[in-house]
């Protein structure tokens, strides 16, 4: 009887071990197992907070907090001193985004495999090659050595403090309730968060701005041509007909700026160095370049492709617009992502800070908005300030390198690579004086020359970097003077800052550091076998290129040139944008007077291709020209004649003019194709001055024997081409419509679900949506009334929340999406700005503006 | 102390499957699918036969899971999330064939924790004196 019991309990205990086994082993990409399927406490337990007020302890606060989140979901934070402010706001970003931050951190610090697993490793060790993390606490490390001594950098890391301390509390408060469900999907428990995790992520923000090699494309490019006059004309660094940003330099006090910005040596004389002979470009081997070039394409880029990173940026002073005071406009263009780049807050210390925009979740700033005095946004300057340089390895000991004539030791980082099975990936990476060996990622070197690492790379993000004290510094600003003194701390990544204050004052300040260059150029990897080579000093901050209040009552950038190098004593490299949206904005700014903030609305809208503006008319005439009778062209050349350049989706002439720009530059440019067709086909303001000059040598088809092609040869030929490649690529299309296949597909992080997936307007135009499959955009848009500054406006293409089963997850999508035909203008919401909770209470007399309120107490 | 099954009172199948539906919404509530072990054991205190224990839990927690999605569905967009969920696997469109698995897997955890609970109850009661005061059974 007893033995029978005894069997009887050991079978009953097949069942649940099994059990428990399958609910617990991964399933494919699901690591969490199948017992997340539960009811409670698995995925169902989709964290939405229900309806109504909360009142949440914070220990650590000096006083109660009172956070008002608006109906779109965005948190108006009341605090009583700074600290509070931001540890409110530390809690609320990790509240609705803390998947993100998470994913965001693990990839910048090399760590991603821990998450997804081991086939993330190259990621892993390209990121740790070019070392953020540890660029990150060796800047924490400068913070804390210097807080002492100085009150900008004190405030600053206590804000950064704040920030985690807020995190941390969430985190600690975390149940299967609001836990992110990519955790339980992905088996991963985030840990407590760390002040050096805030300079990683504004490491990922500066790298994912100013960081890429060009210097390998550069090379590569120019060893395919060989050729190097039909490289500089092809290639150049300085795109034709370019609308410089900067047109009427302000220096400002050299006696009170005398360093570079982040308050680095600087030089008032760089002709010293114009006049040193020039380093020998070093040859990288051509298979060792490829594999680099095809790794670092490979691994994504924190805000995605390089190319695609832009944005537009513009003001207006008093005597342009409509209300006699200055009205300004942001829109960054960065990669669409779910949850956004973005999360959007109102942060009010009476007497110290009244500012709201977006800030980057993770980092405790308003980095695009306005405060009570002065409005701000940013595009991105494209500098290339990052160079290779090849180091000298001793043949007897190739941990070793020539240096001022000896050799050095390289210093050995070892980060071992932990994955989420278990294993931990050994990797080294050495580092020179000139920067991390860049060329560490790749493992196999037993099939190139050299046998070990010596491509260091010199980012100059990639030290101490003292950005976030400025952006503590600009949220405060009353004024213009004391807006360009907090700037005086931005080092990287350069931007173009756009300004406009209630003083009726307009800027464009190019902020961040430019290195000057001595012995070589910077385009080319060179040998810097002493400390002769290689980036010497920096533009002062006083001679920086900017503009203040210039002549033609407008400021502007999109990312193209930042000034005319013949007007200006320092190189800045490139490449910059081509310039198209640049042109759009200067002529609608220079055309229009009375601009009204609803004309400014209009013109972040504005769709027209510029590109196709200049070029259509020249490919028609050489179609009517030709007398050619192909009645398919010619119906698709009657769309083109008739159309007016924008790239709304229910047109066909877009879809025409996307396959036309592609088939002229394969079409003139036969002299790249025919050599390798994996080299970029030039670029189109080259095509464009090759067309508007007539130029012989390049539309002449190099590949036909005894036949001399004209320019308009090449136009009609294009026209052909483009018209075949459509037809064919389209023939199970019913009509050509644009928004057929041009479309905004917002992927989430972890790709588990998408925004969008509908007709997208615009390409290479204001409204920027480049490709057919529109994954990088207007990442938020901003318009600032400097007159009325309670009435601004701003949208962006997600939502405050990071839970895709939330009402907040892509609310502010659907504005950001919309479009009134008759007003030519997308969605946007007021920037509520209430100076205090009460009045903010107040206003919402209907119970519209109000969603809930959080009271932090301490 | 008295055996188990001295103290505790054999129901019939109804209550005996109402009080482990309880249990299961119960012990569901702190989020850990490891309790509906422990919720069909609780069930299966009430009934005498390690098949009839298997049944409650099966159908108790079965049904408990079940509510608790109807619940979810109407206040928590479970069947999105389920269709989301299901959608990683290649399948969109199915969402309610991850809840019926859920629904089927919280069954099993049920009937094999009641099971498992009867087998104990009856293999502790070996060691246990009845209630009547009779000697402990070696």
């Amino acid at each position: 009887m007893m033995k029978r019991k005894v069997v009887n309990l050991v079978l009953s205990c097949i069942g649940p071990i099994a059990l428990i086994i399958i609910l617990t082993m991964p399933i494919g990409p699901l690591t969490g197992g199948l017992g997340i399927i539960q009811p409670i406490g698995g995925i169902f337990d989709n964290g939405a907070p229900g309806p109504g007020s909360q009142r949440i302890t914070l220990n650590g606060l000096d006083a109660e907090v009172e956070v008002i989140v608006d109906y779109l979901g965005i948190p108006h934070i009341y605090a009583e001193s700074t600290h509070d402010a931001f540890m409110a706001l530390g809690y609320m970003h990790a509240r609705d985004r803390l998947f993100q931050i998470t994913m965001q951190n693990y990839f910048a610090a090399g760590r991603i495999s821990e998450i997804v697993g081991a086939y993330a490793a190259s990621s892993d060790m390209y990121y740790r090659s070019i070392g953020l993390k540890r660029a990150a606490q060796s800047t924490l490390d400068w913070y804390e050595a210097n807080a002492a001594t100085d009150p900008d950098i004190a405030l600053e890391l206590d804000a950064i403090y704040a920030e985690v301390e807020g995190a941390n509390a969430f985190i600690r408060s975390m149940t299967p309730a609001n836990t992110p469900i990519e955790f339980k999907i992905l088996g991963f428990t985030p840990e407590l968060w760390q002040p050096v995790d805030c300079f990683v992520n504004a490491k990922m923000l500066t790298w994912g701005l100013s960081g890429g090699v060009a210097d390998f494309q550069r090379q590569w490019i120019r060893q395919e041509l060989d050729n190097d006059s039909m490289y500089n004309e092809l290639f150049p660094d300085l795109m034709p007909f370019t609308e410089p940003i900067i047109q009427e330099q302000v220096n400002i006090s050299y006696s009170e700026y005398p360093l570079a910005p982040g308050k680095l040596p600087a030089t008032d004389d760089p002709g010293q160095y114009k006049s040193m002979a020039l380093a020998e470009e070093a040859y990288i081997p051509k298979d060792k370049l490829e594999s680099l070039i095809t790794i670092i394409n490979n691994v994504l880029s924190p805000f995605g492709e390089r190319e695609l990173v832009g944005s537009n940026n513009w003001a207006i002073n008093g005597s342009k617009s409509s209300t006699g005071t200055p009205i300004l406009a942001g829109d960054p263009h960065l990669t669409l992502q779910a949850p956004s780049v973005w999360y959007e807050a109102h942060l009010v210390v009476p007497g110290e800070l009244d500012v709201t925009g977006t800030t980057f979740p993770g980092l405790p700033a308003v980095l695009i908005g306005h405060n009570d005095h002065v409005a701000y946004s940013f595009t991105n300057v494209g500098a290339d300030v990052t160079d290779i340089f090849v180091e000298q390895l001793n043949p007897l000991n190739p941990n070793q390198y020539l240096y001022n004539g000896e050799y050095r030791d390289f210093v050995i980082h070892e980060e071992n690579i932990r994955t989420k099975e278990g294993y931990v990936i050994p990797f080294n990476v050495s580092e020179s004086v000139h920067g991390p060996c860049i060329d560490s990622v790749i493992n196999t070197y037993g099939m190139y020359g050299d046998s070990h690492p010596n491509l260091a790379m010199n980012w100059t993000g990639n030290s101490i970097t003292h950005e976030m004290i400025a952006a503590g510094g600009f949220m405060r600003a009353d004024n213009l003077n004391e807006f360009i003194d907090a700037m005086y701390w931005w080092d990287s990544p350069p931007q173009n800052c756009v300004f406009a204050d209630d003083s009726g004052n307009i800027a464009m300040l190019v902020v961040g550091r430019f290195p000057v260059r001595a012995g070589y150029t910077g385009e080319f990897p060179v040998e810097a076998l002493n400390d002769s080579v290689g980036m010497v000093s920096n533009i002062p901050y006083a001679y920086n290129p900017r503009e203040i209040n210039p002549a033609r009552c407008f400021v502007s950038s999109a990312n193209q040139r930042t000034i005319d190098p013949s007007e200006y004593g320092y190189d800045i490299l490139g490449p910059q944008a081509n310039g198209y949206r640049g042109r759009r904005i200067f002529y609608l700014l220079d055309n229009n007077d009375g601009i009204s903030v609803d004309d400014m609305k209009r013109f972040q809208a504005d769709a027209v291709e510029v590109r196709a503006e200049v070029i259509v008319p020249y490919v028609i005439a050489a179609w009517d020209g030709s007398g050619e009778e192909n009645a398919t062209i010619t119906n698709q050349v009657d769309l083109l004649r008739v159309w007016d350049f924008d790239m709304e989706p229910d047109l066909i002439a877009p879809t025409i003019w996307m396959y036309l720009i592609d088939a002229l530059h394969y079409e003139t440019f036969d002299e790249i194709r025919t050599i390798n067709s994996s080299i970029p086909l030039s670029r189109t303001p080259i095509l464009e001055e090759l067309i508007v000059t007539n130029n012989t040598y390049y539309f002449d088809d190099h590949s036909t024997v005894g036949i001399v092609e004209t320019r308009d040869d090449i136009l009609v030929r294009a026209l052909h081409t483009a018209i075949d490649t459509l037809t064919q690529e389209w023939q199970d299309e019913t009509n050509w419509d644009y928004g057929n296949r041009h479309i905004y597909y917002i992927d989430h992080l972890a790709g588990f679900t998408v925004i969008g997936n509908v007709p997208a307007r615009g390409q290479d135009t204001l409204d920027v949506a480049p490709g057919w499959v529109v994954t990088h955009g207007p990442s938020t848009r901003l318009i600032a009334d400097l007159g009325n500054i309670d009435m601004s406006y701003m949208a962006y293409p997600g939502g405050q929340s990071g839970n895709m089963f939330s009402p907040h997850w892509s609310d502010i999508f659907d504005l950001w999406y919309s479009y009134n035909e008759s007003t030519r203008q997308h969605g946007y919401h007021i920037l509520y700005f209430y100076s205090s909770a009460t009045a903010f209470s107040t206003a919402d007399t209907d119970g519209t503006l109000i969603e809930r309120t959080i009271t932090f107490v301490p | 102390m008295g055996k188990i099954d001295d103290t505790v009172p054999e129901l019939r199948f109804i209550p005996a499957l109402v009080i482990t539906i309880i249990f299961g919404i119960a012990l569901q509530l702190a989020g850990d699918w490891k309790l509906m072990l422990i919720a069909g054991a609780l069930g299966a205190l009430f009934v005498r036969r390690i098949r009839k224990a298997f049944l409650v839990g099966f159908l108790g927690i079965g049904l408990a899971w079940g509510l608790i999605f109807v619940y979810l569905s109407v206040t928590a967009q479970a069947m999105a999330v389920a269709n989301m969920f299901i959608g990683l696997l290649g399948l969109e469109g199915l969402g309610a064939v991850v809840i019926v698995i859920s629904v089927l897997i919280g069954a099993l955890l049920g009937g094999f924790g009641g099971m498992l609970g009867r087998s104990l109850y009856e293999l502790i009661d070996e060691f246990l004196p009845s209630s009547s005061g009779g000697e402990q059974t070696p």
